[in-house]
């Protein structure tokens, strides 16, 4: 089982693929990664984060590090209404940030496990997606990463997101275009 | 085209399907706009596809996709059985529908038991070939498609023209133009990006409303009782994660064993379907929410359709059940690519739709007797596939099961043929008179009207009576 | 093997194809009592109409010796058909053999790495049926024996596209076999070269037709003709 160590070109294959996939990734450290994902954010125009409740993103400072950019923080569950939380009511520019529980280097693919703390709309409803993963959770291929998904003595999770970059269409005269339903933008911080 | 008809509530209507096959593919060469973006779309897939072959051995994949789909279909009944079980261990509901009637009974009558007024749907075949909208229609519910392409139709009114990319036969100004229809005003804008953001907000009003969401199934995955969902858009995303309700239409020939089988099945189908190495989103749901979590289905309903597939495991028929719905013998296709898939009369279109839905329908039925026939047999379509369907063998068969007034004349000119043809005696009599007959209809080297089935040649070119041909 | 199109349409094809074989030193037999593959009636769905002609053939080819066939399509007709026509057959043994030993005309020629010396110059172009392409799996054996006669082939765009012909699909559709005919011949024509070539009659007969009725200049003649001086 290949998964990313320090220096590993695993991470770099990921870099390569989200590129192709017109998604974008950077590498931090532990201690950057909350301002890094708060700057992308606030260059991205972000108006309001909604947090997956996960304890990497206490680690990291995101919630502070996003409120001193001006970012309104809700954290999942936000108990927000079914409009809202679609973008049709309240801000437009809202970034779901997601903890995938794994990535594929091959294919650009972050794999997002929905539970209680990570709704599994978190991505898709919103505009942008900003996704945390640390180094060590990328493995090179699909089969890797969809054995460790569905391991055995592991219960299945109820909804599991393979999202390889921005959503596209190309039901318009077959020419790909960026954002039918999912989210506009994608950006993955890789924390080593 | 010619295969129009408005419901008068407004609703999606099942076309008629009007005229003979033959009439309908004269009808679709006329339409030069037609013809162009099919043209376009098949030659990206063709160059993408080769990119594929290059770059990803898909070559070697497909051995492998072709063994993992025919041991499929070989264990069927015990994969289905477990698929059953799991997907029931996760706190989900399955229901096997021998028939389409009985798949649409269920939803309607679940749609209706918990109150639903509206349906949204992301891409299935397996529910237009039930003819699920219709039938929650009947029933006084809304029904809305969320994919881009399959919403664009719905305004249309009209059938897809290809599994993967069915608005593929219209334009930017044709969309537009629907658009405008569609929100009652002429504040659409008309460039593509302009046009797919109005779109995701139309949207996005059903998906809030929707009680219910409809999907289709690519792969079930027998070992977890998982349901795959691939797309590009995001939009089964959200049908399968906004509504209260999920329904997944699967056919129920559509089932791996494992996760490895599964993993190397979900890597095939985009690079066959559009030549990328992944599809966007890849859905892979097993059951409803579970307990705690906040958003997700409270209620997961499998709905398995057999509709006469199960009869085909055992016959000569049987690969065709490994088929994945990927679209690449449609876009390797011919006659696909120069008449579109509405011609078909079918929602399955192209080769494989030409092998399937007279086995679906019968072999007294129009489809029988007109589809298998509407190809040369020229193989693109086996050579496309995946997972190694031998699609232009199943044709011939197709053509030999096939039993309608033409075949049967048909059976009796050969039955001829094979008695004069079968004694060198009588085949040399045979071929004098012919080129007798060649003879006295050729002028300067070319004959311009032949007799009986010649008539069908010299329709659209000349004959030549001598060799080489005269200029 | 003649071939029924060449017997019926075009006799100079066989005839041309002895002739080439005998000039690379091939004693050639061809027997009298031939008459056709069958294709018509297995493709059109009457199989066992096709078995009955079929057998014949079988009987024909008897044996020892390679059959050698002008038309891609004639022997992928018996080299993948006819197996699958006689399973289970009495005579499923005698249609495995013959289909082991049948093999198209350039085919032969690059097995035994034949010349049969100058051809015609060309400028052609080369059509490659779908059965050569598909079913015999090849696209090089037609331009090695080309190219060692001395003829210049100028390939045209989407030889893997086929022209529309498809046996008995040229009547039952003949708008969209026309269509896809016409295609073809333009393709032909683009490619610089005023002359098709192919080792398909069938196909070339279709191509030639529409070009004609279309009034788009373009000449053929069958791979065998080309390679006989």
């Amino acid at each position: 089982m290949s998964t990313a160590a320090v220096g590993d070109p695993l991470v770099d294959l990921l870099l390569e693929s989200l590129t192709r996939r017109k998604a974008t990734g950077q590498v931090v450290q532990p201690g950057d990664a909350g301002r890094a994902a708060a700057r992308w954010m606030a260059d991205a125009g972000v108006a309001r984060a909604v947090l997956a409740g996960d304890p990497l993103v206490d680690r990291i400072g995101l919630a502070d590090a996003l409120r001193r950019e001006g970012i309104d923080v809700l954290t999942w569950p936000t108990g927000l209404g079914k409009r809202e939380s679609m973008g049709l009511e309240g801000p437009i520019d809202v970034c779901g940030v997601t903890v995938p529980a794994r990535a594929v280097a091959e294919r650009g693919t972050v794999v997002l496990e929905a539970s209680a703390g990570h709704g599994r709309g978190l991505d898709v409803t919103s505009r942008h997606h900003v996704a945390l993963l640390p180094a060590d959770r990328i493995v090179r291929t699909l089969g890797e990463a969809l054995a460790l998904t569905y391991a055995d003595g592991r219960a299945a999770p109820s909804a599991v997101s393979l999202v390889s970059g921005p959503s596209r269409s190309s039901d318009i005269e077959k020419i790909s275009t960026l954002g039918a339903h999912g989210a506009l933008t994608e950006h993955v911080v890789i924390i080593r | 085209m010619s295969t129009r008809r408005r419901r008068a509530d407004g609703g999606v209507a099942y076309l008629d399907v009007q005229g003979t096959l033959r009439e309908r593919t004269v009808d679709a060469l006329r339409d030069r706009t037609l013809r162009g973006n099919l043209d376009t779309a098949a030659t990206s897939w063709g160059e993408s596809r080769d990119a594929m072959r290059e770059g990803y051995g898909l070559d070697d994949m497909r051995e492998r996709a072709r063994e993992i789909r025919r041991s499929n279909i070989r264990n069927l009944p015990a994969l289905l059985a477990e698929m059953q079980a799991n997907v029931r261990e996760a706190g989900g509901t399955v229901v096997r529908a021998a028939d389409g009637a009985e798949a649409c009974r269920y939803i309607t009558g679940l749609a209706r038991a918990r109150g639903v007024k509206v349906v949204a749907k992301s891409k299935s075949m397996a529910t237009e070939e039930i003819k699920l909208n219709e039938a929650l229609q009947d029933a006084g519910i809304e029904v809305v498609e969320t994919d881009l392409g399959e919403w664009i139709l719905q305004l249309a009114n009209e059938h897809p023209s290809h599994i993967i990319a069915p608005a593929v036969h219209l334009n930017r100004e044709q969309v537009a133009a629907l658009f405008r229809e569609e929100a009652g005003t002429d504040e659409v804008p008309d460039d593509r990006e302009g046009l797919v953001a109005h779109a995701r907000v139309r949207l996005r009003e059903k998906f809030a409303e929707a009680g219910i969401g409809v999907s289709g199934v690519n792969l079930g995955v027998a070992s977890t009782g998982t349901v795959c969902v691939v797309e590009n858009e995001g939009n089964a995303r959200l049908v399968t994660s906004q509504p209260r309700i999920h329904v997944a239409v699967m056919g129920m020939e559509r089932v791996v064993a494992d996760w490895d089988e599964a993993a190397h099945i979900l890597q095939v189908l985009p690079m066959a379907a559009i030549g990328q190495d992944a599809a966007n989103y890849v859905n892979l749901i097993t059951g409803p929410r579970r307990e705690g979590e906040s958003d997700g289905p409270e209620e997961f309903h499998l709905v398995i359709i057999d509709g006469g597939r199960g009869a085909l495991r055992g016959t000569e028929f049987e690969e065709a059940l490994s088929c994945i719905r990927c679209g690449a013998c449609l876009y390797s296709c011919p006659m696909w690519r120069s008449v579109g898939g509405q011609a078909y009369g079918s929602p399955y279109s192209g080769p494989i739709g030409a092998v399937i839905t007279p086995l679906l329908e019968g072999p007294s039925s129009p489809a029988s007797r007109d589809l298998p026939f509407m190809s040369s047999l020229c193989g693109a379509c086996g050579e496309a596939c995946p997972v190694g369907i031998p699609l232009q063998d199943l044709l011939v068969r197709a053509r030999a099961r096939s039993s309608s007034p033409a075949t049967r004349a048909s059976g009796l000119a050969f039955r001829a043929w094979s008695r004069l043809w079968r004694r060198p005696g009588t085949y040399r009599a045979w071929m004098a008179g012919w080129r007798l007959m060649l003879r006295a209809r050729g002028k300067d080297g070319w004959a311009t009207d032949l007799p009986g089935p010649g008539a069908g040649w010299t329709q659209v070119r000349d004959m030549p009576t001598k060799w080489p041909p005269r200029r | 093997m003649r071939t029924c199109l060449s017997d019926a349409v075009a006799p100079s094809v066989w005839k041309a194809s002895k002739r080439v074989l005998e000039r690379c030193g091939v004693t050639v037999k061809v027997p009298r009592a031939q008459t056709c593959c069958s294709q018509p009636a297995w493709t059109a769905g009457h199989p066992d109409q096709a078995r009955a002609v079929a057998r014949h053939t079988i009987k024909v080819f008897s044996g020892p010796e390679e059959v050698v066939v002008p038309s891609g399509s004639c022997a992928g007709m018996v080299v993948h058909a006819y197996p699958e026509m006689f399973r289970g057959q009495p005579e499923e043994e005698a249609a495995i053999d013959l289909a082991r030993r049948t093999i198209e005309l350039t085919q032969f020629l690059a097995k035994h790495d034949l010349d049969p010396g100058p051809g015609a110059p060309g400028p052609v172009t080369l059509h490659d049926s779908c059965h050569m392409l598909r079913v015999l799996d090849e696209s090089r054996s037609p331009r090695e024996a080309l190219a060692k006669g001395g003829c210049e082939v100028r390939e045209m765009q989407h030889t893997d596209r086929c022209c529309g012909f498809g046996g008995v699909f040229s009547i039952n559709f003949p708008e969209l076999s026309g269509r896809l005919g016409e295609e073809k011949a333009r393709a032909a024509v683009e490619s610089g070269a005023r002359e098709v070539v192919s080792c398909d009659l069938g196909c070339l007969m279709h191509i030639v037709g529409v070009a004609h009725r279309e009034g788009i200049p373009l000449r053929a003649r069958h791979v065998a003709e080309v390679l006989d001086r």
